[in-house]
């Protein structure tokens, strides 16, 4: 019986090793491995994966290849560099060009560009995009074209022009891609279609350097191919794409991830885990993240925070937001969420892309000068030297893993933060008519003072583990904080405001550019929603501050452009930190990881920091022509 | 034959009943869920984009209007009878306009695939060794082999899947670890597809095999054990019957009784979908179409798939209730 079992076994052996055999040079058919770019679709499996109308709402993949390398519209701003300035005119061939009162956009188009079937990409699609949107309920842009647009004309095949309903000066961010944005619609197709709700538009006719090549009917892969016109795209002012294929793959969970860049099947991670990113470091000597050491990750221009919800009774008073505060030590949540390779942030914008330069150095003296009144004594919060401690508290473990000049630090782990300060905060609580009874505080009408903290558990663990710190920090205070799990309802609950404090971000930026409108604008007071009423994004924290909106009218006021933005930004913040609605802790990073087998030029934070490398993002098709096959 | 026809038509009567219930429990839950399937929309088609509050407040009524959820429940609860009984269940709401009916009929092949090859080789497996084991308590072998087969029994599915991934996909690198087959092969009955399938498949199918051998043996074992000392094996002994035939005829077919009960209901169950495998291995099948479903809170897609599987789990216990008097004579009809 032994033997028998012995020689099934080694049978079983050679089978597989006949069976598989060299597995990893037959990932795809067809297609030759040196001339695709891998790269994982974080949408994971794309249920309805032959459907390719992007202007449907919700309605098939877009992260699958669609949006970065068939897709195209006017303008885009990089989050960081950008391959030729942060600013790139794209479909258009200049700036926006609005009136004196900003009720009129004139586009400009570049001349040249043609769809993948050969028809010449004019403003004739631009008119029939608009149009279509303005008369059809329901798509995924119409809402924003019937609210903004009076009509559209385009004088000739070059130029269109945009009669707008009220004033706005940020009307071309709605064509603006940060991440994504309004796209043009080809009108010969969608024309013929009928409904353009129910038009899977399969396959797709690209204004990108890609074409469709073939795509799995189950959702797990899409592969596109360079066209042979690349020359008649807008991505060819930057040179030729690299890869002749790249295709889009669900990958999996993160385990799966790591071990299949190891076995160089995937030459690009979206993002994983703190701990499968220092596994990578440390063992897979061609895989790299945006940093070649710690911290690695990309920080993303959104701003992981701890929201309070404003309309909670207990919560309204800005002593207790700001008592909360000055018990989170960020070291340790540093640590807990992300090991410390966290990019942090004092201030309500994230330290990422030009934000540095903009906001965090220059506030740096008015932050160091920063009082609080605690009722008893006025105190200064500030320490400027948090990033640097939480660089050195790492660095007996990970030595030159550590960047050692002040700059690279601050870029890395981020400036200063909130000294902890369990006096202050009791008597800020004091003041607010908190009392402490033994270990307990408890709220004005002698209740304990209770207090969750909504997080998504396995869904986003990093964000998870830091809300379970902060919590953490809280009770050891005296206050009952718990986390409570709200893996899939994460979006409803906090749009309804079903929440006393929630760990997400609020905050969203271009990144590279300093105008903060992106999510300013939505913060006005008058969109803020009755308790209990669904809240429109991004003011998550339901906060009305007069002065904020003063801040906010005044930016729609001015140019995109204009400096005056960035001194309107900074009145933001200094409101946002007398108030407090929310904690900023940090950017969210993302550990994306390129592998150089196959492919060399991938962007990187010190010497190309072209574009953001998070490949979900409409701008990573500004990757392709920097990406060169490995000889 | 009468009372024959009075049992199937009483558990006709019990099987619609069960379909009628386990149909309303869906609604009822899937509608209880705190998830909208209209915010779920607007937050993954406003995520990363501009979009102003007033555009999302005109959004969120157009997408009602779409989803056709603006009627009260009453009247999503009608409607939902009427697609029933046309089989219809109208579009998915989180990949709109697409029919539930196309994506549950796209998934269904690979779940049915792998799910009933798995089950099938895990089921005789275990019934065979467990049998065996049972009647021949003493054989070295067959011990050795319980021990092996009850050692992964109890080990998380989660942490056996991994270790198969680790060792095949990366440490000894023979086998794909993700996906159905290979990627941009044409699909079709021909050789080079039919292997990549397979191929595709050993991993998961040996995952579940491995965990799910367990159940089979020990309970093969725990019944063979007691009908050895059963007066007719004792009997058939002492008169000398072949122990082979013995096994065959005394042991085996008599103890099978319970156990194809439980494969009815596992293969009825092939159709919940295997959740866990499909993530692990990035399986193309029901089961990750459901999780998907219920995160976008798609009322029509989980309503859809939740159908399919109380339908098939009911069908299965009709189809053996129908058999059981045919298996067991000892089964009372009245």
């Amino acid at each position: 019986m032994r033997s028998i079992l012995k020689n099934a076994l080694l049978a079983a052996a050679a089978a597989l090793q006949m069976f598989g055999g060299a597995h990893s040079q037959e990932l795809i058919s067809n297609v030759p491995r040196k001339e695709t770019l891998i790269i994982e679709n974080p949408e994971g499996t794309i249920k309805n994966a032959g459907w390719f109308n992007i202007w449907a709402i919700n309605a098939g993949g877009q992260s699958n290849g669609l949006h970065q390398l068939a897709t195209d519209t006017f303008w885009y701003i990089d989050p960081n560099k950008g391959i030729d300035g942060v600013w790139d005119n794209s479909l258009a061939s200049d700036k926006p060009i609005y009136n004196a009162d900003f009720t009129e956009m004139t586009v400009k188009l570049r001349k040249g560009i043609f769809w993948s079937d050969g028809v010449e990409f004019t403003s004739a699609d631009v008119l029939y995009t608009v149009e279509t949107h303005m008369n059809t309920k329901g798509l995924r842009w119409s809402a924003p074209i019937q609210i903004n647009v009076a009509s559209i004309t385009a004088p000739d095949p070059y130029t269109a022009v945009f009669k707008l309903k009220k004033p706005n000066s940020r009307f071309h961010a709605l064509f603006t891609v940060r991440w994504n944005a309004m796209w043009m619609m080809p009108k010969h197709i969608f024309e013929k279609a009928g409904d353009p709700q129910k038009f899977a538009f399969n396959p797709p006719v690209s204004l990108g350097s890609y074409t469709l090549n073939s795509f799995d009917p189950n959702g797990k892969w899409f592969i596109w191919q360079k066209r042979e016109d690349w020359k008649r795209t807008t991505l060819a002012r930057f040179g030729e794409p690299g890869p002749k294929y790249v295709a889009y793959v669900d990958a999996g969970p993160p385990d799966k991830r790591v071990i299949a860049q190891m076995n160089h099947q995937l030459d690009i991670i979206h993002d994983t885990s703190p701990e499968g990113m220092f596994t990578m470091a440390k063992q897979a000597k061609f895989s790299h993240g945006w940093f070649n050491t710690f911290p690695y990750a990309h920080p993303d221009p959104t701003l992981a925070a701890v929201i309070f919800n404003n309309q909670n009774e207990l919560l309204k008073n800005r002593d207790v937001r700001w008592a909360l505060a000055l018990l989170v030590d960020i070291k340790a949540v540093s640590m807990a969420s992300y090991r410390g390779a966290a990019s942090i942030s004092a201030i309500g914008v994230p330290p990422t892309g030009s934000h540095p330069e903009n906001y965090h150095i220059p506030m740096e003296s008015w932050l160091k000068t920063f009082e609080i009144d605690t009722g008893k004594r006025k105190i200064k919060p500030y320490d400027p030297g948090v990033g640097k401690q939480i660089a050195e508290m790492l660095r007996p473990s990970l030595k030159d893993q550590i960047p050692s000049t002040p700059a690279d630090i601050a870029k890395g782990f981020g400036m200063g933060w909130w000294k902890p300060d369990p006096v202050a905060a009791a008597e800020l609580l004091e003041r607010a008519g908190f009392k402490k009874v033994g270990a307990q505080w408890m709220t004005p009408d002698g209740k304990p003072f209770t207090i969750k903290i909504t997080v998504e558990g396995e869904a986003r663990p990093v964000m998870t583990r830091a809300g379970s710190m902060v919590a953490q920090q809280w009770r050891q205070f005296g206050i009952d904080a718990a986390i409570t799990v709200a893996q899939g309802t994460l979006n409803d609950r906090r749009a309804a405001g079903d929440f006393d404090a929630i760990i997400s971000w609020s905050v969203e930026t271009w990144g590279g550019h300093p105008d903060l409108s992106f999510f300013l604008d939505s913060w006005h007071s008058q969109f803020v929603a009755a308790p209990g009423q669904p809240q429109p994004p991004r003011n998550w924290q339901r906060w009305s501050s007069p002065e904020l909106d003063k801040v906010i009218e005044e930016i729609r006021t001015v140019g995109f452009d204009d400096p005056r933005g960035v001194e309107l930004g900074r009145e933001y913040v200094k409101l946002a930190v007398r108030d407090m609605p929310s904690i900023p802790l940090m950017a969210y990073n993302v550990f994306t990881v390129m592998d150089d087998t196959y492919w060399t030029g991938y962007p990187n934070a010190v010497t190309a920091p072209y574009t953001d490398p998070v490949p979900n993002w409409g701008n990573t098709k500004y990757m392709m022509v920097k990406l060169k096959p490995k000889q | 034959m009468k009372s024959y026809a009075a049992y199937l038509l009483r558990r006709f009567g019990q099987f619609v009943l069960v379909m009628f219930i386990g149909m309303n429990v869906a609604f009822v839950v899937t509608h209880a869920t705190p998830i909208d399937p209209v915010e779920q929309s607007i937050a993954a088609a406003t995520s990363f984009g501009s979009t102003s509050p007033e555009a999302i407040a005109m959004m969120r009524e157009s997408l009602r209007e779409l989803y056709g959820l603006q009627g009260g429940i009453w009247e999503q609860y009608v409607g939902f009878w009427k697609r029933v009984v046309v089989l219809d269940f109208g579009p998915s709401l989180s990949a709109f306009p697409t029919p539930v009916s196309t994506l549950i009929w796209r998934a269904l092949p690979w779940t049915v695939g792998l799910l009933l090859v798995s089950t099938a080789i895990t089921w005789v497996l275990g019934n065979l060794l467990g049998g065996l084991a049972g009647y021949l308590h003493n054989n070295r072998t067959l011990n050795v082999t319980g021990l092996l087969v009850m050692g992964f029994h109890p080990i998380p599915y989660y942490i056996v899947a991994l270790l198969l991934l680790i060792v095949f996909g990366y440490v000894w690198p023979v086998l794909p670890i993700t996906g159905g087959a290979q990627m941009n092969m044409a699909r079709g009955w021909n050789f080079d597809f039919v292997v990549s399938v397979v191929k595709h498949s050993v991993l998961p199918v040996l995952s579940l095999v491995m965990v799910g051998l367990g159940g089979w043996f020990m309970g093969m074992r725990s019944l063979v054990s007691n009908i050895v000392s059963e007066d007719y094996v004792v009997y058939a002994e002492l008169g000398g019957v072949a122990k082979s035939r013995i096994l065959r005829s005394y042991v085996m077919r008599n103890a099978l009784v319970p156990q194809v009960t439980g494969l009815a209901m596992s293969l009825g169950g092939i159709f919940n979908g295997a959740i866990i495998t499909e993530q692990v291995f990035g399986y193309p099948g029901i089961g990750a179409l459901m999780i998907d479903a219920v995160h976008a809170g798609d009322y029509s897609l989980v309503l859809g798939l939740t159908s399919v599987s109380i339908v098939a789990v009911s069908a299965a216990v009709l189809l053996i209730d129908m058999l059981y008097p045919l298996l067991d004579p000892r089964v009372k009809l009245a």
